[in-house]
């Protein structure tokens, strides 16, 4: 922690190496935060390097009494909703996305048994897909809550809203990831039972 | 179905003694509802942190030299038409005057002479236009309407004073 913060000095001070290594300690907390938020790798890391560069014009402002990472997330929070809500203005829509999301590189896990990666692939790939759904503060708020276990004071400080605000809007985007996973739960169902039921092709 | 107090303590994440435990196992097993919600804090918990492509500081010190050089030049740019606008204004406003003093100095002492006893006199004319004015325009409103002027003024002072101090917090936090 120590050595973050002379790192912040350093970079302060305007030292370009002590921000890169800065960089490289919180690149994967930001870039997870912008691809949860955005849905696209792409999308994702140019908001990464955004946030980065908005760090760094701003760091001479940053208040040393706050965490660093607190402060950063909610640098990139607050880039990703903006972006997310220009998006929605000029009615680009966000499943408008290409099949080239593989560049996404996720850390390995200790799964070796190839039908449990898949089926762990298929339910993270329903939850990214699902978290599109929520609003865009919603869904900051629930990344904050479960990829980074924020409190939710954290979470209003970094969000700019109040803790009974971000309890509300945990519960309900809860509510909503319920609602949505029932659903796709259904069509699952539906799909298997249409495929149970369909005649072979011979 | 009654999902209370099972949702609550689902979504608060409330640590539940072991008789609670068994009570919502008991309710999961019959309310589909409050089931996705425990199925999707569990989902959540256990989802993979997503990772940059390798490389990610170098290219942000790329990122960060091009955003350098860009404000670099912009700066440039700024300057040398800050610099041409002076250069232009002097030409335009200042030149003329200059020559007319280079080519008659007398001409020019009467001038601005002329221009300082007009100014004086605009001054003294605009205290007698206010001095006026200050006789009699109280007698036109009453009090209350003046109270009610005042008030709206510092109103609108104190909104304007909270507007600057909240931007001034929004631009010290976190919003770029």
């Amino acid at each position: 922690m120590n050595e973050e913060k002379a790192w912040v000095l350093q970079a302060q001070q305007g030292d370009d190496e002590a921000f890169t290594r800065l960089v490289e300690t919180y690149q994967t907390p930001v870039f997870n935060l912008c691809y949860r938020m955005l849905g696209e790798p792409e999308l994702a890391e140019d908001a990464a390097q955004e946030t980065f560069l908005r760090a760094y014009q701003h760091l001479p402002r940053y208040d040393q009494k706050r965490p660093f990472a607190t402060w950063l997330l909610s640098i990139a929070a607050h880039y990703c909703i903006d972006r997310l809500r220009r998006r929605k203005f000029s009615m680009f829509s966000m499943d408008a996305e290409d099949e080239e999301g593989n560049s996404v590189e996720l850390p390995d896990v200790d799964f070796p048994n190839p039908e449990h990666e898949a089926i762990t692939g298929q339910t993270q790939e329903r939850v990214h897909e699902m978290l599109k759904d929520l609003d865009t503060t919603d869904r900051a708020a629930i990344i904050m809550r479960y990829w980074y276990d924020y409190s939710e004071k954290e979470i209003a400080e970094s969000l700019n809203l109040t803790v009974s605000a971000v309890k509300s809007r945990l519960h309900r985007a809860r509510k909503e990831l319920a609602g949505l996973w029932m659903e796709q739960e259904d069509d699952l169902l539906a799909e298997m039972e249409r495929r149970h039921h369909e005649s072979p092709a011979f | 179905m009654n999902h209370q107090p099972f949702e609550t303590w689902l979504l608060d994440d409330k640590h539940l003694t072991t008789t609670e435990k068994r009570e919502l196992d008991a309710h999961l097993r019959e309310c589909r509802t409050c089931s996705a919600l425990a199925e999707t804090g569990l989902v959540l918990r256990s989802t993979r942190v997503a990772a940059p492509r390798p490389g990610f500081a170098l290219r942000f010190q790329h990122r960060l030299a091009e955003q350098k050089a860009l404000e670099r030049r912009r700066r440039t740019w700024g300057l040398f038409l800050l610099v041409s606008i002076g250069v232009g204004a002097f030409s335009w406003f200042v030149a003329p005057y200059v020559i007319k003093l280079a080519t008659s100095p007398f001409q020019w002492f009467i001038s601005i002479t002329g221009y300082f006893l007009y100014a004086l006199t605009s001054l003294k004319a605009i205290g007698e236009i206010l001095t006026v004015l200050a006789r009699v325009v109280p007698d036109l409103l009453p009090p209350y309407a003046w109270m009610v002027l005042i008030s709206a003024f510092a109103g609108m002072g104190l909104l304007w004073m909270v507007s600057i101090w909240r931007f001034a917090r929004r631009a010290q936090g976190v919003l770029a």
